[in-house]
């Protein structure tokens, strides 16, 4: 009998435990392809936190249209052959209704196809597929790559007397695409590229292509591209003993911190608003930041907000969609996504067009640098 | 015309490398020499000797030299752990090279994944050893950090030269690496010097991620790339012979660096090894000669 009662019990609780799990069907699920290991860790680990974060603001507050957000993670780790078998295992087991995926360019064009077939859209840290039959299933919410050298090319005009400068780069596909505009802009600035380097993402030392800057006349160096490479770059520079600006792309200030301590007031950097969010003026920016920063500083303190700021938007911009649409359908909610105008998010205002898929069109990010620890605006 | 002033600055920077590539090296050969295995968790010992270090010196306040002394310290015993726990058990199983060559690999991973969680995915850095400007000879600069590891490598192979040829220990270890058995037969114990070469192994990891971390970052996934390097060096350098090692680290170091300004830094990789294929093609048992 004692045993007939243990049985019982034993499934009875082996049910309750299956009830959420039968629940969550019904759940909404966002898929996120990120690189969590490899170069692109540091950015895409605030991306997927970012993304959680909203999942769970937005399930605190009922959810999307009745349904509770699922947010399914798998690491692509920052190589495009594992980012199709992450996005295949996300649409045939997981059964992913949208995804909101990491900054790994390469890895994000490798599976568009895959989402086209399967009609899902994507909306993503990183730049668009090339492919223009891809174009349709994808949104970024990464603003266009020349904003971010413009503001540097714009500040070696207005503010310096260096008109030489050098190019020192990522093989990534968004560090291509800057590296070109870079090539496209100097001349409106004034400035003449008199180096291009590429380095790759593991390289333990880039003293050899900053030693040809350098020796090209170079007085400052547009370092593109993710990870610790810019601390490489600055401890090269120092050792080198050359007299160079180093002026970087976006990046964790966890990052630039160690940065400025090498190399002072000759380091800068391109910041986003939530980076900068203290010197911000009040407005629809300021507080639409600040629903974001409160539970972020709460959770994670004085952790880099940028690119965690972009994957919230990623979410909210989607739960926008599905409001819009009225519908979790894939072909609703793409529409949905091309239809959405004025959205403020943390990083400016959202304006889609069905020709427009990357909606930030103002150039939202300033010149920041490192002072005494504190972050300072200079352009 | 082409300006190539700055080709002796990029053979200091090949050089620097090198040095360290050639430290890992002779990690691998230490341990393929006493138990004829190759260590794939060399790199995970070069990532934590520079991140313990950055860890007691920034977390805790210790100082630079006490912190680096520890983190080798540490490494070292770390090295010992995985011979106990990784390797022997295989060893005393008589499990094939393959498998013990795998789970050194997997130990690799297990402690990358152990730093992610302890420390995190930030990058982190250490100070330069000597803060001073940069020494110039004619145009070419000389980075104090540059000497700390060129100096730093020359006196560990100094030293560990000596200790193979002077020491009883040393002997008794280039004993097991010429024939195992006789060793053994000789009274030597075999396999505490299995333990020893993976401590010295993991030291010289540790050592060499001390040294370079203040030229560039640390993070819990710096370890492969150097692994793979220097076991490029111990093979051009004729795989179990330390010094054959540190040469071929040298020669990598300079190859990579003379690739990046010949071909650019994306077949810098490709271009380095492409000669190292044709000089291993001339000599295909290493600068050296294989200790076997």
């Amino acid at each position: 009998m004692k045993t007939s009662t243990a049985l019982a019990a034993a499934l009875a609780a082996c049910l309750a435990s299956a009830l959420p799990q039968m629940a969550s069907a019904q759940d909404y699920k966002i898929g996120v392809s990120a690189g969590l290991t490899g170069y692109a860790a540091t950015v895409d680990r605030a991306w997927r936190d970012g993304v959680e974060l909203a999942a769970a603001a937005v399930n605190a507050k009922g959810g999307v249209m009745g349904r509770k957000i699922q947010v399914i993670v798998e690491d692509n780790r920052s190589e495009p052959q594992e980012s199709v078998t992450v996005y295949r295992k996300m649409l045939s087991s997981d059964k992913v209704d949208v995804f909101v995926s990491g900054c790994v360019s390469a890895g994000n064009f490798a599976a568009a196809g895959l989402l086209l077939r399967a009609k899902v859209p994507m909306m993503l840290c990183s730049i668009l597929p090339q492919l223009a039959e891809h174009l349709p299933w994808a949104f970024t919410t990464l603003p266009p790559a020349g904003f971010e050298v413009d503001k540097r090319l714009e500040f070696l005009k207005e503010k310096t007397q260096i008109r030489k400068i050098a190019v020192l780069h990522d093989p990534t596909p968004y560090a291509n695409l800057q590296k070109t505009v870079a090539e496209r802009n100097a001349a409106k600035y004034g400035l003449e590229i008199v180096s291009i380097e590429q380095y790759k993402q593991d390289d333990a030392d880039l003293s050899v292509q900053i030693s040809k800057a350098r020796s090209a006349g170079a007085g400052a160096i547009l370092k593109i591209g993710l990870g610790g490479t810019t601390l490489t770059a600055a401890k090269n520079i120092k050792q080198l003993g050359a007299d160079m600006l180093l002026l970087t792309s976006l990046e964790d200030l966890a990052v630039f911190g160690p940065v400025a301590e090498v190399l002072g007031d000759k380091f800068f950097f391109v910041a986003s608003p939530s980076q900068v969010y203290e010197a911000l003026p009040n407005g629809p920016l300021k507080t639409s930041i600040k629903a974001f920063l409160d539970p972020w500083r709460e959770k994670y303190r004085d952790r880099d907000p940028n690119w965690a700021s972009r994957g919230w938007d990623g979410v909210m911009l989607t739960v926008a969609a599905v409001e819009q649409a009225k519908s979790f359908e894939g072909e609703k909610l793409r529409a949905a996504f091309e239809e959405l105008k004025g959205f403020q998010g943390t990083t400016g205002v959202y304006n889609f067009r069905p020709d427009l898929h990357q909606g930030i069109t103002d150039n939202p990010f300033v010149l920041a640098t490192i002072q005494n620890g504190a972050v300072k605006v200079v352009q | 015309m082409a300006d190539w002033s700055y080709i002796p600055q990029v053979l200091v920077s090949g050089l620097g490398i090198g040095c360290v590539y050639g430290l890992i090296g002779i990690g691998f050969c230490v341990i393929y020499n006493a138990s004829g295995i190759v260590n794939f968790a060399q790199g995970a010992f070069v990532m934590l000797g520079g991140m313990i270090t950055q860890t007691l010196f920034s977390r805790h306040g210790l100082p630079l030299p006490v912190a680096a002394l520890a983190a080798v310290a540490a490494v070292a015993a770390l090295g010992v752990a995985i011979e106990r726990i990784v390797v022997r058990p295989l060893w005393n199983r008589k499990a094939t090279m393959f498998v013990m060559i795998l789970a050194t690999l997997a130990a690799q991973i297990v402690i990358e994944r152990l730093t992610l969680i302890a420390v995190g995915d930030q990058p982190k850095t250490l100070p330069v050893f000597t803060d001073l400007p940069p020494l110039m000879i004619g145009s070419v600069a000389i980075g104090t950090q540059f000497l700390w590891i060129v100096g730093g490598s020359l006196a560990i192979v100094a030293l560990l030269a000596a200790f193979f040829a002077l020491t009883r220990t040393g002997k008794a270890m280039r004993a097991c690496s010429i024939n195992r058995e006789a060793a053994a037969l000789q009274g030597i114990p075999v396999s505490r010097m299995l333990a020893l070469a993976f401590a010295l192994s993991a030291a010289l990891g540790a050592i060499a991620g001390i040294l370079i971390t203040p030229t560039q970052y640390t993070a819990f996934n710096v370890g492969v790339p150097f692994a793979i390097s220097g076991f490029i060096a111990a093979i051009v350098g004729g795989f179990g012979r330390p010094f054959g090692a540190f040469l071929g680290g040298l020669l990598l170091g300079l190859m990579q660096a003379l690739a990046i300004v010949v071909f650019g830094a994306g077949l810098k990789t490709v271009a380095a090894l492409s000669v190292l294929l044709l000089f291993l093609f001339i000599r295909p048992s290493g600068i050296l000669g294989a200790a076997k």
